[in-house]
C-alpha cells in the first residue's frame, strides 16, 4: 500500500481515472449531442464560445488534477513542469476559467432580467477582466516558486490560494442571489440553485481533499484516499457544473427535455403565447382589398401567411417574419416583463443585432436605439424598426405581391364575389419583376380560372 | 429562379387536378404547361445572366429602372402613379432626417446656434418629424407642402444639409424639395425623371429580361438582369444568384467617399465598396465572369470633388490635388479609377486574368449615358461570346 501510494497504480487510482475519463466523454456528448441529433444550427456569438470555453476549462481542470497526482515531475521537460500543471492549467485555464465563464453568464442574465437592458460590456471583455486575478496570482506563484518536489505547496500558500477559489464561488452565489426573484420561464433559477448546491458540496469535499493532499504527505492511506476523492469530485463538479442550463431556453427545451415537453417551433410557442403565429388556427376568411394599407392587411393571418411566402420566395422574407414575431411580442402583457424580455432578446438576436441570422434592413440609428435601450420590456421597443420595415415592405414588395402567384392562390382560397373585378384590377399590373411571379397576362391559369372559380372553390372549402 | 415559378405552377396544377371533374381539359392544360416549361428551359440557355451588385445606395436600382425605360415598354401611367407614394415617402423621410439632424447638431456642436430652428418653424418641424415617423403617411396636401417648404428654407436646415454626408440624407433631397409644388397637385403624374430620382431601398431580388437592340429580339442578345439590395444584411442573399453569371455589373458610387454606411455609421462607404468589390472578385463562381465596373454618380462627384478633398477617405489618402476646375475633376476621377483598377488586378488570380474587366463612368440618372454604356456592354459581351465560341 505504501508503495503504490508513492509510485501510483493503486486500484483506487484506476477507478478514479476511469471515472474522470467517463465524465469527460459525458461532458463532450452533452455539449454536442443536441446539435448533432436535432440538427440545431450552431448558436453564434457568446452563447457558443462561452460553452466551448467551459468545456475546455473543465478538460483542463481534470487534466491538471490527473497530472498533479499521477505524473512524475521533472525539471528537464518543460511540459512536465510542476508550475505548468499545478499552477497555470489548474488555475487560470481550469478552475478560474470555468467559474469565470459561469459568472459571465449569470452577469448577462442579471443585466438582462434585473436591469432590463443589454449588458454594457461585451462578454469576452468581462470574461478576461474577471480572469485577470487568476493570471496575476499564477504569475506571482510562478515567480516565487514555493512548490516542493512533489508539487505541493505549504500551508502558508494553501490559504490564499483556496481563498481565491472560494471567492469566485461566493461571487457566483451572490449573482445568483441577485437574480433569484426573477421568475424565469425555463426553470433557469431552479437549475442554477441545483447546480450550485451540487457544486458547492463537491467543492467542499474537493477543497478538503485538496488541502489534505497538499499538507499531509506522510500518511499513505490518506494520500491515496485524498487523491481518489480529489479526482472523483473534480469529475462530478465538472459534470454537474455543465448540466445546469443558463439562458439557453430554446435549445435546452427543444433538445434535452423533448420527452416532457412538446416540441416548440417558435419562441412564442415556447413562451406559451396563445393565439400565436400563423401556424395554428384558421380564422374566417375575409375579403382582401389591395387598396387597404399593408399594415392593416397584415393583421389578417391568412394574408400574412401568403405575403410571407411571397416575400420568402423573393429573398426578402425577414421583414415579414420580424413583423410576425413583434406581433407576438406585443401580445405579451406589459405586466409580465420576464416573458417580454425573453421575446425581446430572441428578436434582437435573430433580427436586429449586426450579423444576426435574419438581420433586417434597418438604419444604424434605429439599431443602436434598440441595442442601447434602457428597458427591454418596453412597449415601443420595436416601434421605429417596425415603421421603417413597413415602409420597406410597402414600397418594395406590396406592389409585386398583387401580381404574384401567391396572391392568385390566396384569392382562389378566399371566395370573393368580386373576383372578376379583382382579376381585371390585377391584370392592370402587367409586369411583376419579382422572381416568383408570373406575368398575369400570360398566366396560363388565369383565363380558364375565372369562370370556373366558384366551382373550384366549393371543392376547396370541402377540403378545408 | 424559374424553378420557384415552375414549382408553384406545379403545385397549383396538381391541386386543381384533385377536385376538377373536367379531366380532359386538365390533361391538355398539363401538357400545355409541360411544353411551356420545355420551351422556357430551351430559351434559357440563350439568355445571358447579368447581376447588378454593389453596396447600398450605389445606384443599382436606378440602372435597373433605366433598363426598364430604355429597352422595355417603360412605365405606363398606372406604373408612374405607383411611384407617388414613394415620392411622398421620400419627401417626408428627407424632411424628418434633416429636422432630427439639425436638432442633434444643435445639441452637440460648438456653434450650436446656427442649427437652431427659428421659433415659428420649430412647431412645424416637430409636426413633420412626427409625420415622418408614422406608419402611414398622409397625402401631400398644399398646406403640408407649404410647411415643408418653410422648413426647408430655414437657415438651420440649409446649414444642416451642408453636413448631409454625416446624416444619411438621400441624394434626391434637393430635387424633390425644389419640385414640391408639383407633387401636391391632385392630378399629379410622376415624370420619368421623378421616377428615376425616387429612392427605394431594395430588399430581396428583382429581375428583368431585356434585349438592348429593342423590339426585334432576333438580332440582339437576350439578357436577364438581376437587381439586389446592397446593405449588409442583403448581401447574404446574393450567393443564391452567383451561378452561371455572364457578367457582373458592379456599381460603385464614387461620390460617397465622405459618407458613412446607412447600416453602420462607423464605416466609410468607399472603404466598404472597396472591400465588397474585392470580395466579389474573389468569388470562385466568377472565375470566367466578366466585370463591368460602373463608377456611378459622376454628377455628384463632379460637384463634390472640388469642395471635399478626396483624401478624407482612407483609401485615397495619398491623393494630391493638382489644379482647379474641370481638370481637377478629371484628375480626381482618374485617380479613383486607378485605385479600382489596382484593386481588381490585386484580387484577380493569375488563372483568371483573361476575364473581361471594363470600367465605365456613369451617371445612372442620365438616360443617354446609360443607353450608350449598355450598348458598349452589350458589344463587349457579344464579342466575348464569339471569342469563347472560337469564332474570333
Amino acid at each position: 500500500m505504501a508503495a503504490c501510494a508513492s509510485k501510483g497504480g493503486c486500484p483506487s487510482d484506476y477507478v478514479a481515472l476511469s471515472i474522470a475519463v467517463v465524465s469527460m466523454i459525458l461532458l463532450l456528448l452533452k455539449a454536442t449531442l443536441p446539435y448533432l441529433i436535432h440538427k440545431i444550427p450552431r448558436p453564434k456569438g457568446s452563447s457558443f464560445w462561452l460553452v466551448a470555453i467551459q468545456v475546455l476549462a473543465s478538460f483542463n481542470l481534470l487534466l491538471s488534477i490527473i497530472a498533479l497526482n499521477f505524473l512524475k515531475f521533472r525539471k528537464r521537460h518543460w511540459w512536465r513542469s510542476c508550475y505548468l500543471w499545478a499552477v497555470w492549467i489548474e488555475g487560470p485555464l481550469g478552475f478560474g476559467l470555468l467559474l469565470s465563464c459561469r459568472i459571465t453568464q449569470i452577469f448577462q442574465l442579471y443585466y438582462i432580467f434585473v436591469k432590463r437592458r443589454l449588458p454594457p460590456i461585451r462578454s469576452y471583455i468581462f470574461l478576461s477582466l474577471i480572469l485577470l486575478p487568476w493570471i496575476a496570482s499564477a504569475a506571482f506563484i510562478h515567480i516565487r516558486k514555493p512548490l516542493n518536489y512533489r508539487c505541493h505547496m505549504g500551508t502558508v500558500w494553501i490559504i490564499p490560494v483556496m481563498g481565491l477559489h472560494a471567492l469566485y464561488v461566493v461571487a457566483l452565489i451572490a449573482f445568483t442571489g441577485a437574480v433569484r426573484h426573477v421568475e424565469f420561464r425555463f426553470h433557469e433559477l431552479k437549475d442554477l440553485w441545483r447546480g450550485i448546491l451540487v457544486s458547492a458540496a463537491s467543492i467542499g469535499i474537493w477543497v478538503a481533499a485538496y488541502v489534505m493532499n497538499e499538507v499531509r504527505e506522510d500518511i499513505s492511506w490518506l494520500e491515496i484516499a485524498s487523491r481518489f476523492l480529489l479526482l472523483v469530485m473534480t469529475s462530478v463538479l465538472v459534470l454537474a457544473f455543465f448540466s445546469f442550463s443558463i439562458s439557453q431556453p430554446l435549445i435546452s427545451l427543444m433538445s434535452l427535455r423533448k420527452k416532457d415537453h412538446k416540441e416548440y417551433k417558435t419562441m412564442s410557442q415556447a413562451l406559451g403565447i396563445h393565439d400565436s403565429g400563423i401556424h395554428l388556427q384558421r380564422e374566417p376568411i375575409s375579403i382582401i382589398d389591395p387598396d387597404e394599407p399593408l399594415d392593416k392587411l397584415l393583421l389578417n393571418r391568412r394574408f400574412r401567411q401568403s405575403f410571407m411566402e411571397f416575400a420568402d420566395s423573393c429573398l426578402a422574407g425577414e421583414s415579414v417574419h420580424f413583423y410576425d414575431e413583434v406581433q407576438q411580442f406585443d401580445k405579451i402583457p406589459i405586466q409580465d416583463p420576464v416573458r417580454r424580455i425573453y421575446m425581446a432578446r430572441h428578436i434582437i438576436e435573430k433580427y436586429i443585432a449586426a450579423g444576426a441570422p435574419r438581420e433586417v434592413n434597418i438604419s444604424h440609428r434605429i439599431r443602436q436605439e434598440i441595442l442601447s435601450s434602457n428597458d427591454l420590456s418596453h412597449a415601443d421597443l420595436f416601434k421605429n424598426t417596425l415603421g421603417e420595415l413597413m415602409q420597406l415592405m410597402k414600397l418594395n414588395l406590396a406592389k409585386d405581391y398583387w401580381s404574384s402567384m401567391y396572391f392568385m392562390k390566396l384569392k382562389e382560397e378566399v371566395n370573393m364575389r368580386t373576383v372578376d373585378h379583382e382579376l381585371e384590377h390585377a391584370s392592370g399590373w402587367n409586369f411583376s419583376p419579382r422572381l416568383s411571379s408570373v406575368h398575369c397576362s400570360d398566366d396560363p391559369f388565369q383565363h380558364e380560372h375565372s369562370p370556373r372559380n366558384s366551382a373550384c372553390h366549393s371543392h376547396n372549402s370541402k377540403l378545408q | 429562379m424559374l424553378c420557384v415559378v415552375l414549382e408553384n405552377m406545379g403545385l397549383l396544377c396538381s391541386r386543381n387536378k384533385g377536385y376538377n371533374q373536367a379531366d380532359d381539359e386538365e390533361n391538355t392544360q398539363t401538357a400545355d404547361i409541360e411544353r411551356r416549361i420545355e420551351q422556357e428551359t430551351k430559351a434559357d440557355k440563350h439568355i445571358q445572366k447579368l447581376l447588378l451588385l454593389g453596396a447600398g445606395d450605389s445606384g443599382k436600382s436606378t440602372i435597373f429602372k433605366q433598363i426598364k425605360l430604355l429597352f422595355q415598354t417603360g412605365f405606363d401611367e398606372a406604373e408612374l402613379k405607383n411611384y407617388i407614394p414613394v415620392i411622398h415617402a421620400n419627401v417626408y423621410q428627407t424632411i424628418k432626417v434633416l429636422h432630427d439632424g439639425s436638432k442633434e447638431l444643435a445639441q452637440s456642436e460648438l456653434e450650436a446656434s446656427k442649427y437652431l430652428l427659428s421659433a415659428e418653424n420649430k412647431d412645424i418641424g416637430e409636426k413633420l418629424s412626427e409625420i415622418g415617423g408614422r406608419l402611414d403617411y398622409p397625402h401631400l396636401t398644399k398646406d403640408l407642402v407649404q410647411d415643408i417648404e418653410a422648413l426647408w428654407k430655414d437657415p438651420a436646415i440649409q446649414e444642416t444639409i451642408l453636413r448631409g454626408n454625416e446624416l444619411q440624407v438621400p441624394d434626391c433631397a434637393h430635387y424633390f424639395m425644389e419640385n414640391l409644388q408639383r407633387f401636391s397637385d391632385i392630378n399629379y403624374v410622376p415624370s420619368k425623371e421623378d421616377v428615376l430620382f425616387a429612392r427605394i431601398r431594395t430588399t430581396g431580388v428583382v429581375e428583368i429580361q431585356f434585349s438592348p437592340v429593342g423590339e426585334n429580339k432576333k438580332s440582339g442578345e437576350v439578357y436577364r438582369l438581376f437587381d439586389v439590395g446592397g446593405q449588409r444584411n442583403e448581401r447574404r442573399k446574393w450567393i443564391h444568384l452567383f451561378e452561371g453569371v455572364t457578367a457582373v455589373i458592379f456599381c460603385a458610387a464614387i461620390s460617397e467617399y465622405d459618407q458613412t454606411l446607412f447600416e453602420d455609421e462607423r464605416k466609410n462607404r468607399m472603404m466598404e465598396t472597396k472591400e465588397l468589390f474585392e470580395w466579389v472578385l474573389k468569388q470562385p463562381c466568377f472565375e470566367k465572369t466578366s466585370f463591368m465596373l460602373f463608377l456611378n454618380k459622376f454628377d455628384i462627384f463632379e460637384q463634390k470633388a472640388l469642395k471635399v478633398p478626396l483624401n478624407v477617405c482612407e483609401w485615397f489618402k495619398d491623393y494630391q490635388p493638382v489644379s482647379t476646375g474641370k481638370q481637377e475633376i478629371e484628375h480626381a476621377y482618374e485617380f479613383v479609377k486607378k485605385k479600382f483598377e489596382e484593386s481588381y488586378f490585386q484580387c484577380t488570380a493569375p488563372d483568371r486574368v483573361d476575364r473581361v474587366f471594363k470600367i465605365y463612368r456613369t451617371t445612372a440618372l442620365d438616360q443617354k449615358l446609360v443607353k450608350k454604356t449598355f450598348k458598349l456592354v452589350d458589344e463587349t459581351l457579344r464579342r466575348r461570346n464569339l471569342f469563347e465560341a472560337g469564332l474570333l
